[in-house]
């Protein structure tokens, strides 16, 4: 008897130190981000120039489907979205495996390397991609050379080619510090089991697949859910590259809901709305992934 | 147990010390702060002036030369620049209009052209309108003031010049066999079968001028005193004929090769200091980067721009860019304000002749009269080209940005990308008159 | 196993090959990644219009460009203050975050994983949107122009959460038991042992979290108004906004500003990524 109210009271002991453990944090969340939230959301059902705005109720939720532009970047997105994050991770995965290899030499050298290009400044990196896809660029000048090309093709002036140079780069800027969770990940798991496998004659692909993919379950769902939402709420690349061009073709949602709260006349309740429909799809998206990856087993 | 309980206790001691940790630097700080808030939203000392502007070699350079004029009748005058951004005034001032904190406005703002429409209708409760201070409007340009006033009020001090040249290069047209006077006072037909002819002889395009930024396609139109909107301030886009001239004669000269499309600003300057384009048309600030590549000194000259065939307002004038100074309604000091502002940048031709050597030409009419502006210039062909911009300035037809200027440029831009890559104009247009009209319709 | 010798030959060839495979693929992936770090070293050392020009060589011009830099933009009061704002940041937000990510998964229970699922939702709006309410609060509790306003919205992420929650999943629960019984208390559970066995997750997490403060932009160009707290990425916006820019000093300005994220990770690397033994032995 007297055992088993000791064990009660402990669990309520523990569950209650879980609580403060978490208190901190999710106070300032609440002040930091579910506050200014709220007001957002009560500004999305306003309509009206600057300051002067009136109720509208869900007038901005219809009209952003009217709204051409949107439902191209809309489109956009998710074009970024289902292509890239896939080839991103995965790729991610392969070099954190590679680099986690206690005999590879140079493995600070090429760590950071691979980590380089998202601490790039966006100036420099935006520059970069594009002067080397300019019509007289680096990459045109290849391919002229080696006779792939007859004149240099303008990569930024075409929509299909102007959304592969953004996925490129994105590819190129995020592979490295998603590879940072993968390595991190990776150190929690015993080095014996790789041993194991080897001993058991596994090749490195099958190791790949059968030890650490699983094992890293938990950080690969931290992963998708954070390139879900970084793609959903992309915003650099499509002003920074291409400026939204050719013809709206690159632009993406948040890169248009900057316009209209900051370059044109400001409407800030529609692009309140506007940020709603982001967080509904990311939200359902992460959810569905929660479901599927965040098991305890 | 006592123990574990003790723990948790700790834990929430920790965790809330380490929260008022936060709080009391927190609170040193704010109080540190105060002070220097003050300081940095408008001044509340009676002799100072809180100043947004950007660029420290044009226009912080502008402020600091009429701070030190200023200074020579009022001692005790000190202006604070703060180094702003453009793109960060305007975030900042939407920012501090719509949650309602304009006491975090400076006292004096710069603030584009194009933009202060807009600025001044969406937040009209930010700006001191200037109607009727000791600023004297009529030594300006009308063309110039006309992008401050509102309804017929005024908001805006002119600052620089934003009249358009055209500068070209004259050793490739001498290849050609065409000098300088061959495209002054011409037309865009002209222009485009001499562009070709160049274009053969040397295998250089006369222009270059950024894909999706309309900007050659606003100076085209403006110089006919076009605009994409009416006089009642609706979206006039199809049906406008000077807009449409201006769009076949960009797809001709893209389509004969005259007109190349690049895709960032750095590539647009790169054309110019390459020798890759024969010439370069923009606002006359366009000169301090033009003189970047320091071995084609001599080789440069500059005359009007080109002007459409058939409008009938045609002129070989228009400008791009330029702003102005806004004063805010936080400013507690107006007429210490106004003051400055009217005996320095409208007021005050030893400011101007001092700032010229930046490439800041002046809006303020008398300035032009200097002797400053008389004198020639080795990297253009020994011309005087102050004197012929403020010239040029003077015959700018005025035309209104409105209100929904960028949204129109973005929807224009949209169509000529299309156009240029096989739409139908008169299909395009509309969708771009459809896209200004669904903006504005909120 | 003499009579394998033959086989063990072609193992060990084949070994070769595939490390030489392996060698060349991080190579070439490496150079892609440097490439945009020896663009801007070089541009760094050349004059303006030699950059425009695509001038791939390193140039001669390095000290110009750094008087001209020294001239137009107070580079050391932003260096400092990109360091305070990140440090302080870093530091604070890996406390608070890593203590509710372990409070998440240690304690889980139904009602701690649904709070977990509903704070995620703080990340999914675009910034754009809250910044303006934000603004409000802050201005209203003059917080403008201080390190406080500069950390507070960044201190607690539900990413940073997550990864700490995440991690603490291959924390093995029996040496929590274990640890009870032997009486140690629960803050000395996180603290002596989560804590050192976790160093891994923790160096990931602080480069990460370094470099999103280092990189910060949009919320300090909103709340910083004054010259003397501006940062690296508001000082590099300072150079490009002219009617010209000077791109050889602007490109120094760029190396300067990426370089301490580079050495924070390169001293960090060791330390979450060893690739020998696990951390946690079960």
């Amino acid at each position: 008897m007297n055992g088993r109210k000791k064990k009660i009271t402990l669990a309520k002991k523990h569950n209650l130190t879980g609580w403060a453990f978490l208190v901190p944090a999710t106070l300032l969340i609440v002040v930091m981000s579910f506050l200014p939230m709220i007001k957002a959301f009560v500004l999305s059902l306003k309509t009206g120039i600057g300051v002067t705005m009136k109720w509208a109720g869900f007038l901005n939720y219809i009209r952003m489907f009217k709204d051409t532009v949107f439902m191209q970047a809309l489109k956009n997105n998710f074009i970024y979205l289902i292509i890239q994050v896939p080839i991103m991770l995965i790729l991610a995965l392969i070099l954190a495996s590679m680099l986690n290899n206690k005999d590879l030499k140079f493995k600070g050298f090429f760590r950071t390397a691979i980590f380089l290009p998202c601490a790039t400044s966006l100036v420099s990196y935006a520059i970069i991609f594009r002067s080397l896809f300019a019509v007289d660029g680096l990459v045109n000048t290849i391919l002229i050379k080696f006779g792939f090309l007859h004149t240099g093709y303008n990569f930024l002036g075409h929509a299909t080619s102007a959304r592969i140079i953004i996925i490129i780069a994105l590819i190129w800027r995020w592979t490295g510090y998603n590879m940072v969770f993968y390595l991190s990940g990776l150190q929690n798991i015993d080095y014996s089991v790789y041993e194991a496998a080897k001993i058991d004659g596994a090749s490195p692909f099958q190791t790949f697949w059968k030890i650490t993919a699983p094992l890293l379950k938990p950080t690969i769902l931290l992963t998708t859910i954070m390139s879900t939402n970084g793609t959903l709420q992309l915003f650099d690349e499509s002003v920074n590259l291409t400026n939204g061009g050719p013809a709206n073709a690159t632009i993406t949602m948040s890169h248009y809901i900057y316009n209209t709260s900051f370059k044109y006349v400001p409407n800030f309740g529609y692009s309140a709305a506007m940020s709603y429909l982001i967080l509904i799809l990311v939200a359902v998206l992460a959810f569905v992934q929660m479901r599927v990856g965040d098991k305890r087993d | 147990m006592k123990k574990k309980l003790l723990c948790a206790v700790l834990t929430v001691a920790m965790v809330s010390s380490m929260l008022a940790g936060c709080g009391s630097t927190n609170k040193t700080e704010s109080t540190d702060t105060s002070k220097s808030t003050e300081a940095e939203g408008s001044s509340a000392d009676n002799n100072t002036l809180t100043v947004w502007c950007w660029d420290p070699a044009f226009n912080m350079n502008a402020m600091e030369k009429a701070e030190a004029i200023y200074q020579k009748e009022n001692p005790d005058f000190k202006l604070n620049i703060v180094e702003t951004p453009w793109e960060d005034v305007q975030t900042k001032l939407t920012t501090a209009a719509t949650s309602g904190q304009l006491d975090t406005l400076p006292d004096i703002l710069l603030m584009q052209d194009n933009a202060f429409q807009k600025n001044v209708i969406s937040y009209p409760d930010a700006f001191t309108d200037l109607t009727g201070s000791a600023v004297d409007y009529t030594q300006f340009a009308e063309g110039k003031t006309g992008f401050s006033t509102v309804d017929g009020k005024n908001y805006g001090v002119p600052f620089d010049n934003g009249a358009v040249i055209a500068c070209y290069r004259t050793d490739i047209l001498e290849q050609a066999g065409y000098s300088i006077d061959d495209f002054t006072d011409i037309t865009f037909s002209d222009y485009l079968e001499k562009g070709k002819v160049v274009l053969e002889k040397t295998g250089k395009p006369l222009l270059s001028c950024i894909a999706g930024e309309s900007d050659v396609i606003v100076m085209m139109l403006q110089s006919a005193g076009g605009s994409f909107f009416d006089e009642s301030g609706k979206a006039n886009i199809v049906n406008n004929d000077i807009l449409k001239e201006v769009m076949t004669t960009y797809q001709k000269m893209v389509e004969a090769g005259v007109l190349v499309e690049v895709n960032d600003w750095d590539q647009y300057i790169a054309t110019i200091n390459n020798g890759t384009v024969a010439s370069a048309v923009n606002g006359c600030w366009i000169m301090a980067s033009v003189q970047g590549a320091q071995d084609q000194a001599g080789k440069w000259d500059i005359t009007n721009m080109p002007r459409l065939d058939s409008a009938a307002t045609a002129t070989n004038y228009a400008n791009q860019g330029g702003s102005s100074w806004a004063v805010t309604s936080n400013c507690k000091n107006v007429d210490l304000a106004t003051d400055f502002l009217s005996k320095t940048f409208a007021g005050s031709t030893e400011l101007y002749d001092q700032i010229l050597e930046t490439g800041a030409v002046a809006t303020y009419l008398p300035a032009g009269d200097s002797d400053a502006y008389g004198k020639t210039n080795d990297f253009f062909s020994g011309k005087p080209v102050y004197s012929k911009i403020v010239e040029y300035a003077g015959k700018i037809p005025a035309c209104g940005t409105g209100v929904y200027f960028y949204e129109a440029r973005d929807a224009v831009a949209t169509a000529i990308t299309n156009i240029i890559g096989g739409s139908d104009i008169n299909t395009e247009l509309q969708t771009a008159e459809d896209t200004v009209n669904f903006t504005m319709g909120q | 196993m003499t009579n394998k010798k033959n086989n063990s030959v072609t193992l060990k060839m084949r070994k070769r090959v595939r490390s030489a495979g392996r060698y060349t693929f991080l190579s070439i992936i490496s150079l892609l990644s440097i490439f945009p770090l020896y663009y801007m070293a070089c541009a760094a050392t050349n004059m303006s219009v030699d950059v425009i020009r695509g001038k791939l060589i390193p140039g001669t011009y390095v000290i110009e460009n750094f008087k001209n830099l020294l001239a137009a933009q107070n580079v050391a009061s932003a260096m400092f203050n990109s360091f305070k704002y990140a440090t302080i940041c870093t530091l604070v937000s890996l406390v608070i975050c890593s203590l509710a990510g372990y409070g998440f998964e240690i304690y889980h229970d139904k009602a701690k994983d649904t709070i977990f699922s509903v704070l995620l939702l703080a990340m999914m709006v675009p910034f754009a949107a809250t910044m303006i309410p934000l603004f409000q609060m802050f201005s209203s509790a003059n917080l403008l122009n201080t390190t406080m306003g500069f950390i507070l919205p960044s201190i607690s992420t539900p990413f940073l959460i997550m990864m700490f929650r995440q991690s603490a999943r291959s924390f093995p629960h029996d040496l929590i038991e274990a640890a009870r019984i032997d009486g140690v208390t629960e803050v000395g559970i996180f603290f002596k042992m989560f804590f050192p066995t976790m160093k891994s997750t923790y160096a990931a997490a602080m480069t990460i979290t370094f470099m999103n403060a280092w990189n910060n932009y949009l919320w300090p160009k909103v709340i910083m108004m004054d010259d003397k707290s501006i940062t690296m990425p508001m000082l590099i916006a300072n150079l490009t906004s002219g009617y010209t820019t000077d791109y050889g000093s602007l490109m120094l300005g760029v190396f300067m500003c990426t370089i301490p994220t580079v050495i924070v990770f390169f001293v960090l690397q060791k330390s979450f990524a060893n690739g020998i033994t696990g951390a946690v032995k079960g």
